[in-house]
């Protein structure tokens, strides 16, 4: 490999159009690094090649929205029927996401029940104009 | 997660002036409504050299803090357009913008610029106007009055809080830009095991105690306490007040009155070698403030908990950099504009001990009269948040209290030690360490 000046933003989203999540897997380490970038931020390597995600992964932490946390356009994702947190995937990288399928009800039985971290599974969502990835609660 | 390891300064660097406007609505009151971006800095600025007994011949270099410049002032380059006002015409400046970590950065980099050997003597300022900007306030583009300014509304700053977000991913993501509401008080409930409603009560009396602290300080935005505004409304207990309708529920935690008051304002000070005080400040009135040391992190918000773990590593820095013991800490700031902040900086700093933290909140020992205080000045609930200038602001409150100027808000034992935890930008963290000199 060599260190290329290289459309990674442009591909993801490409992807997302071809029904593909992808990623960047470090050669030196095996990090995978969701969403892409150039280099590692697990052993600082310069380079990492692209993955395609497996989609699973689980969720660790659960907000749900409320009036400062929503806007108009987030109506599509399913009123009241989703939620913010870490998710992380099973390729070790993590990130804030939305996680479909969690209302307030379920979020109090979870945390109840003390079942954190839940499984979940990547979902390609169409927004105003382009394409991105959220969650799914799996299905018990 | 990558971890620095910063070296001692070079020489010595401590805070020998500093100066703050009072935070206001400047375009609500008609004796405030027309100040001008050098007019407010100017004030600051020029305050923080007479406290420090100087003069701008003294002063070798600048340091401009504006978190949105362009939205604000509409500016590019604010350091150019003001230096005339303060006496500084013709010498070096630079402008540097971390939203709302501005203010507790603009004293990273004055002191490394002194601790290199570069500069001697260096005044670093913050100005904001957050709550208006120069009319028409229609939009960037069009041309500007040259002193009056119209309200900023709630719905265009929401609209340009998009800027401080990643537009590759975090904005299309969604959830980073949502989390930084209710993230830490998620975190802190799961991890400490409390009830959701101690987290409501511990949240409403950090609102509660920053009001207590703002309404001793002339310079705060908010003064009138929440006991007295309970009572106007009908109510004796003032906690069935902050759980009332008159307090609604904003966010999964939050209140209405754990979130920030975007508001204008200015605050700067001067940093000068230590060793050169006698020299350069011949005038000086009082015991300067070094700066041992500053941690420093910064995480983006598509990073789970970016702001505990920023916290966390700009804090581990500034113990290992100044060798300081948290038992040390007799004063603590942090920059609450979702006022969870406050508790959890607190907690990693080490200042309340972990997972007790908010039983000292809610039983007053952090307001300005208790054993651990906390954000003197009152917050950013309650001094208010002119964004790039409220660090700056607590660092004038942490020197005004180590040096027992601060009257009837001064804390009970005399500050040695003061721990400031700067945060903001989605997300810089700093941690700036200050001792006042023997």
């Amino acid at each position: 490999m060599a260190i290329k000046l290289e459309k990674v933003v442009q591909k993801f989203y490409d992807s997302l159009e071809e029904g593909k999540i992808l990623g960047r897997k470090c050669p030196a380490c095996g990090a995978v690094e969701f969403p892409p970038v150039y280099a590692c931020n697990t052993c600082g390597n310069l380079e990492t090649e692209w993955v395609e995600i497996s989609g699973k992964g689980v969720m660790k932490s659960i907000v749900m929205p409320a009036a400062l946390s929503s806007k108009p356009e987030y109506d599509a994702l399913g009123a009241r029927n989703f939620a913010y947190g870490e998710v992380e995937l099973a390729e070790g990288a993590c990130l804030n996401a939305v996680v479909k399928g969690i209302n307030k009800k379920k979020r109090k039985e979870i945390m109840e029940k003390d079942l954190l971290p839940v499984p979940v599974h990547a979902e390609i969502f169409q927004r105003d104009g382009y394409k991105t990835v959220v969650f799914v609660l799996d299905e018990e | 997660m990558n971890q620095t390891h910063p070296g001692r300064y070079s020489r010595s660097v401590s805070i020998i002036g500093v100066g703050c406007t009072p935070f206001m609505y400047t375009v609500d009151n008609p004796e405030t409504n027309g100040l001008t971006e050098g007019e407010l800095f100017g004030y600051a600025a020029l305050k923080a050299m007479e406290d420090a007994g100087i003069t701008a011949k003294d002063v070798d270099f600048y340091f401009h803090g504006e978190a949105s410049p362009l939205n604000g002032s509409n500016y590019l380059t604010p350091n150019s357009q003001i230096a005339n006002w303060f006496g500084m015409k013709g010498k070096a400046s630079i402008h540097h913008s971390e939203a709302c970590c501005t203010g507790y950065l603009a004293i990273e980099q004055a002191v490394n610029a002194v601790a290199s050997g570069k500069y001697n003597c260096v005044l670093s300022g913050c100005v904001e106007f957050g709550d208006s900007t120069p009319a028409p306030a229609d939009n960037i583009e069009t041309k500007k009055h040259p002193y009056k300014r119209d309200k900023m509304t709630m719905e265009r700053f929401l609209a340009t809080t998009q800027w401080l977000y990643d537009r590759n991913y975090a904005r299309s993501f969604m959830a980073p830009m949502e989390l930084i509401y209710d993230d830490a008080a998620e975190d802190y409930v799961r991890t400490r095991g409390i009830s959701a409603q101690d987290m409501d009560d511990t949240l409403n009396w950090m609102a509660i105690n920053n009001r207590r602290n703002a309404a001793k300080n002339p310079l705060a935005l908010e003064r009138k306490e929440f006991a007295e505004i309970a009572k106007e409304a009908g109510f004796d207990d003032v906690m069935a007040y902050m759980r009332s309708p008159y307090n609604p529920r904003m966010g999964d935690f939050l209140r209405a009155e754990c979130i920030e008051r975007k508001c204008d304002g200015a605050a700067a000070c001067i940093v000068c070698a230590t060793d050169l005080i006698p020299q350069i400040a011949k005038n000086l009135k009082h015991k300067p403030v070094e700066v041992l040391g500053i941690g420093c992190s910064c995480m983006e918000a598509t990073n789970p908990h970016f702001e505990i773990r920023a916290t966390e590593e700009a804090i581990r820095q500034v113990y290992e950099v100044t060798g300081v013991k948290p038992e040390e800490i007799d004063l603590f700031f942090a920059n609450d504009f979702i006022i969870t902040s406050h508790l959890i900086a607190a907690e990693i700093a080490g200042y309340l001990p972990y997972g007790e933290g908010w039983k000292y909140i809610c039983a007053g020992r952090t307001a300005y009269d208790g054993d651990k205080p906390i954000n003197t000045n009152g917050g950013r609930t309650s001094f208010g948040h002119a964004h790039a200038a409220s660090g700056m602001a607590d660092v004038y409150e942490a020197c005004m209290q180590m040096r027992g100027e601060c009257g009837e808000r001064q804390v009970k034992k005399l500050p040695k030690t003061t721990l400031l935890r700067g945060y903001g930008g989605s997300q810089n963290v700093a941690a700036v360490m200050l001792r006042i000199a023997d």
